[in-house]
This record gives C-alpha cells, structure tokens and sequence, in this order.
C-alpha cells in the first residue's frame, strides 16, 4: 500500500502555515468545523485502514492507476525531449478531480456529515463531487459562477443527473472565487451536518494540505510507472498546469525533494497578461500577497486589495489566487512558473489530439502548450513528465467556438429549432 | 467625540438596549453615505459601523454583498472609507467603527491602518475573518490597542466554550454576537436557540454584547432587551432604504430607526 503522506521541507506547520503563506483566515463561526476536520484529517492520515480503503476506490471505483503513456508521436514530432503523459483524464469522472473527492468522502462520513458542498470552475470538481456524494448517498449542492455554469453546460446537466442541485452564482465576478465564497457562505450557514469538499490546494487550513495529500498518488504512481514500465530513475522536467494548484501539487509532492527533478507550473496567460482581466497569472508580474478566501497567498489584486477580474479559456484555471504552498515553492524558487495563451493552448489541444488521439482538457493543454516550447529544447536523452490533468469532452462547446467550426455551429443552430 | 465605553456607560443609565447600525462606505453613492450616517445619528443610534467594501465579503449575506459590489463599482477606495471616518467623526458625537474584511488591513499595512483608522477618530475596529491564531503573523491586536481602537471580537452560535473563552481574554469595548448561523441578512425569525447561546456566551464574556444578524423588527429588539446590550440592525436598514421611494429613502431610515429604538427601552411603554 502507498503512502500518500509524505513528509517534505516545504509542509506547512502545525497551524496550517507554509511560511508566511497560508493560514486560517476565517470568521470564528467556521473555526470549530475547520478544528473538527483538521482532527479527523490527522487522525486518519495515522489509521491504516483510512488509506487502504481510499486505495481500494481509487482502484475499484476511480480506475486508477491511470496509465503514464509514452507520447511518441508527439515527442518525435517536437523533436527533442520524451514526453510521458500521466493519463489523469482517464480516471472516473475524467479528472483528477476525484482523488481528493473521495479522500475528502470518506473524511466527511468519519466527521457523520450527510451532505457535501463545493464550488466548481470547469466543473469538474463539481462533478466529482456530485457523483462522490451519489456513491456514499449524501445529499449535494455545487456552487459555480454564473459565467462558468453557462460555459459549462454539459458538467451541469450530469451534476444534476447525479442528483446535485448547481446553484449558479450571481454576484461578484461569477466566476471561481465567487462561487468558492458563496460555499463558505453555505458552510457557516449550515456547518452542523454538511462538508465543505473543497476543489483544490487553497482556502483554510487543513485544505492545503489535505488536498496535496489526496493527490500525492499521482506522483507516486509516476514514480513506480516510470521505474517499471520504462526503465527510467526519475523524470528530468514534470509539467502541470496551475489553477489552484491542485493536480501540479499532486504530481509534484514526491518529487520536492529531489532537486534534479525540474518542476514547472503553467498558469493561464489568457489572453495576454499586459491587461488586468484578461489572465490568470498570478506569478508573473510583480506578484502581490493577500487574504482572501481563508487563506493568505498571491492573488491578482488592485492596490486596496480588491481582487481582479480574470480570463481563461479554461473555466478551471480561471481563478486569482494560487495555492499557499505554492506561493511558497514559487518564493523559494524549487517551482518555476510559466504562464501560456489562450491561443497556445488550442494549439497544443488540435496538436495533441492528431499526434496521439488524446482529447485533453483545456486546463492542462496549458502544460501541454509549454511542453511544446521546452521539448525542442532538450536532447533526446531529456525526459518530460506532463500531468494530464483531465480529458476535454466536456470542452466542445469552448473549443468549437475557439476553432470558428461551422459545422458545429449549424448543429447548434438545428438543434435549437428542433420542435419538442 | 464619546469613547465606546462612555457610549456603554451612557446605554446603560438609561436602561435601555444599545443600538448599532451599519453602512457601506460608498452605497450608493460616498455623498448619500455620509447623509445616511447623518441621519442614523439623529435618529439616536449609538454607534455606527462603517463597512470598508471589499471584492470578496465572504461574512455577507446577498444585501450587503450586493451594496458592496455596487460601493466598488463607484470605484469607492480605502482612502475614501479614511475620508468619511475624519469628516464624520468631527460631525457627530456617537462613536463610529470600522468593519471590513483582513484583506483590506493587510495591504494598508496593519500599523499604518490602524494610525490612520485612530486619527480620522475611528473608534473600534469589527474584521470577522482575522482570528487569534493568526495574531502571531499579523499583530492586529497589537497595533488596535496602540492605536486606542477597540477591537471588537465576533463569536457565533457555533463558537465552543473555548473559543468563547479565548477571545473573551482579548475582546475590548463589546463583543459582537451573531445571533445565528449564517450570513448577514434580514430575516423575519430570530435564531430560537439564540436565548440559550447568550447565555453561554454571557458566561464567559465580561464585557457588553452587542447580537447582529437578522433584526429587523420591533419584536426582535424586545427579545433581546435584558439579555444583551446592545442590537445591531445591518441589512434591515440597507433593505429599508432600497424600498423607500425615490427620495423619500432618508426619510425612511429615519422612521425605522425611530420605530426600532423606541422600542429598545426597558421601561414599558405608557399606554
């Protein structure tokens, strides 16, 4: 059985800090539920039977261990480094997404709690969560910014087939972080009998680290993969994309310690970072620390604190903080953080799927695109790693529009005059 | 200007219920702010709280988060929340707080905010999502009692005898109690549990207790009379003045407020 609680120089202390980054920045109202979990959160990382029957889902249920797959095609095609794609996208629910769902599950029926919230960008947490509380028979509610519910239409449809109630979210921007305060807004309301299942590596201790925790399996799995199927001691570069920050923690914890290997987190450059509202790259440009949403971190924030607008063509990384822990790493430079373009990214999606046959998310055809610019770089000898963090169907709509695809739009069209 | 506790002191000779009301700096606009202000003080509330409006008030319900988005689509700045404060405060003679979320502390700098909250003549500062356990990081307590702010800590239904506790060590001026779970918001019933709450609160918290968070009646403020000291009416007040026709909206305020405090004296009304 793997250990998915690792120890590294980078954990956050007893409080929940990593460093200066961090915390727990709450109303008191929510303090006694975050202890609650933060006890139960330690007690299971020491009961053995708490990890085997989280590996026996991610086995079971999940489908995991998702393939790491050699992309030769592609590889050869850029003319340089081999690049491994750690098929995340084909896990249940068609992303890493519910790794930490079910960790967090299975800690919400240890806590008696009978109903689990969240908030979703792409939806896939949502997602993730809705088909989560369907399997243990809990009752669910999934927040998402109005701009994302309507984007995201498909992830809706198939959380309310899951038995979900989606809420879409007026105020604010209506986008991730206004769906992640209107959860809080539920939790303080409803704190007695229901879980936060929060989607990524951000908000208040013990969510960080919990969540790394949950998706630590990815890099494990990476490691033995690498190791058995190829013959390869350890990969030379690891790609991921970086919203909150959640599938690069994942695939990234094993390896923080070990300086040879170089890691990159891509953040989505949008539609250029020169214009505040129309990215989400928090690390490139004088990046600023603040408290928002729990914890303390980089967000793309006005001088009095008031957090952006942001863009990116994908729902999932369309967010203005970043993680705590990777505020840290980035500070301590063990990450280095890339941004890519909204039109990179469809690039490396169209190269992507006709290479290999892979339709992948949007979100992590960010590291994909950078892949695409570091690979050529490198000798043959270099191996990449990218963290595929999810697979695309759930992008045709965004992805039709960005290809200005005629066809699809007729199909749109007909489908809206057909007589019901 | 009267400090809180002259404030208390004053509430308490007159045998009557505190009460506090609350305004978001720049909604609807930083002129009818400060006219609002005006007009909450003549009708004879005791304090006000003035709310610093942020991107992400994550303790707001949908009433003052939506005064928020709006204070800041007026692009309403901290410095101008800072201007209200010095040119109300040398206005009116009931103190006046800030209320804001950290965020908004945190980029000002903790010390140069609470120097400046002191010299505009802020008396107390009201930022839920700051607690204790980050007090080590921030020195928030710190520069407010350097800075003769009160800090006012807020505690919850939820809130365990050791919290109770813990911030009742710290708490200065009052301490604000949410009378029920949730978020801000007006709501025709008041938390049953909450008589029960109080009590567990009073246990441990010496000083007065001011109950926020869905009043917005008459009956509301009679529940609460000898069992806290002071009532705040937030969104109650925000509502009111969204209903009252164009012009009329001071106006309003005004007769609500009356209403409400007429109604917070322990003294049976004569018939």
């Amino acid at each position: 059985m793997k250990n998915i609680f690792l120890k590294t120089q980078y954990d956050a202390d007893k409080r929940g800090h990593f460093k200066k980054y961090g915390g727990r920045y709450v109303p008191e109202m929510l303090i006694p539920a975050l202890e609650n979990l933060e006890k139960s959160y330690y007690e299971a990382r020491k009961d053995p039977k708490f990890t085997q029957e989280l590996m026996e889902l991610f086995q079971n249920y999940s489908g995991r261990p998702t393939p790491l797959y050699f992309a030769k095609n592609f590889s050869e095609h850029l003319g340089g480094a081999k690049i491994f794609l750690k098929q995340e996208g084909l896990n249940h629910t068609g992303a890493h997404k519910i790794n930490h769902c079910l960790g967090q599950a299975l800690l919400a029926l240890r806590m008696g709690k009978t109903r689990l919230i969240a908030e979703t960008g792409a939806g896939q947490h949502g997602l993730a969560t809705a088909t989560v509380a369907a399997k243990f028979g809990m009752k669910c509610t999934v927040y998402m910014g109005k701009v994302d519910y309507e984007r995201q239409r498909p992830n809706v449809f198939w959380m309310e087939r899951l038995g979900a109630e989606v809420i879409p979210v007026m105020h604010g921007t209506q986008r991730l972080k206004d769906a992640v305060t209107a959860t809080l807004q539920d939790w303080i309301a409803n704190v007695d009998d229901t879980h936060y299942l929060l989607g990524s590596a951000l908000g208040p201790h013990p969510y960080p680290s919990m969540v790394r925790d949950f998706q630590t399996i990815v890099g494990l799995e990476v490691k033995q993969q690498l190791k058995e199927n190829y013959g390869i001691n350890k990969p030379d570069v690891i790609i991921a994309c970086v919203g909150g920050g959640s599938n690069a923690i994942g695939i990234f914890n094993p390896y923080l310690e070990d300086k040879n290997v170089r890691l990159i987190g891509v953040e989505a450059g949008g539609k250029g970072i020169g214009t505040v509202g129309n990215h989400a790259a928090r690390l490139q440009k004088n990046p600023k620390v603040g408290v928002v949403e729990g914890y303390k971190s980089y967000f793309l924030q006005d001088k009095d604190g008031q957090v952006q607008n942001t863009h990116s063509i994908s729902a999932g990384l369309d967010y203005a903080g970043i993680g705590p822990e990777h505020a840290l790493l980035w500070e301590k430079k063990r990450v280095e953080y890339n941004y890519v373009v909204d039109k990179e990214v469809i690039e490396a999606f169209n190269l992507l799927a006709r290479k290999e046959g892979i339709i992948a998310a949007l979100e992590s055809c960010h590291a994909v695109a950078y892949a695409m610019k570091l690979a050529p770089k490198l000798s043959s000898k270099k191996n990449i790693v990218i963290n595929l963090s999810g697979r695309g169907d759930k992008d045709i709509f965004i992805v039709a529009d960005a290809l200005k695809d005629k066809k699809w739009k007729e199909f749109i069209k007909n489908k809206s005059r057909e007589k019901n | 200007m009267v400090s809180i506790q002259q404030q208390l002191q004053k509430i308490k000779k007159e045998n009557r219920l505190g009460i506090m009301t609350h305004i978001v700096v720049g909604y609807p606009s930083l002129k009818e702010s400060e006219k609002i202000i005006q007009t909450m003080a003549d009708a004879g509330v005791d304090f006000i709280e003035l709310q610093i409006p942020f991107s992400d008030p994550m303790a707001d319900g949908p009433t003052i988060m939506q005064a928020n988005r709006h204070a800041l689509q007026n692009k309403t700045k901290v410095k101008d929340a800072f201007g209200l404060m010095k040119k109300m405060s040398g206005k009116i003679s009931i103190p006046l707080l800030f209320m804001g979320y950290f965020n908004t502390i945190f980029n000002y700098g903790v010390e140069r905010f609470c120097r400046e909250a002191m010299e505009c003549g802020c008396s107390g500062l009201i930022f839920p999502d700051i607690p204790l356990e980050e007090e080590a990081k921030e020195h928030f307590l710190k520069f407010a009692k350097k800075y003769n702010l009160s800090n006012i800590r807020v505690l919850s239904p939820a809130s365990t005898p050791e919290r109770i506790k813990k911030n009742a060590e710290v708490a200065d001026g009052f301490l604000y109690f949410v009378g029920r779970k949730g978020t801000t918001g007006a709501k025709t019933k008041l938390d049953e549990a909450l008589n029960c709450n109080l009590e567990k609160i009073k246990k441990y918290v010496k000083i007065p207790v001011a109950v926020g968070f869905g009043i917005s009646e008459t009956k509301h403020i009679k529940s609460l009379i000898g069992k806290a000291e002071v009532a705040v009416i937030g969104s109650a007040v925000l509502d009111r003045y969204a209903k009252a026709g164009i012009g009329k909206e001071l106006e309003g305020v005004k007769k609500f407020l009356k209403l409400l405090i007429n109604s917070a004296s322990y003294k049976k009304p004569t018939r």
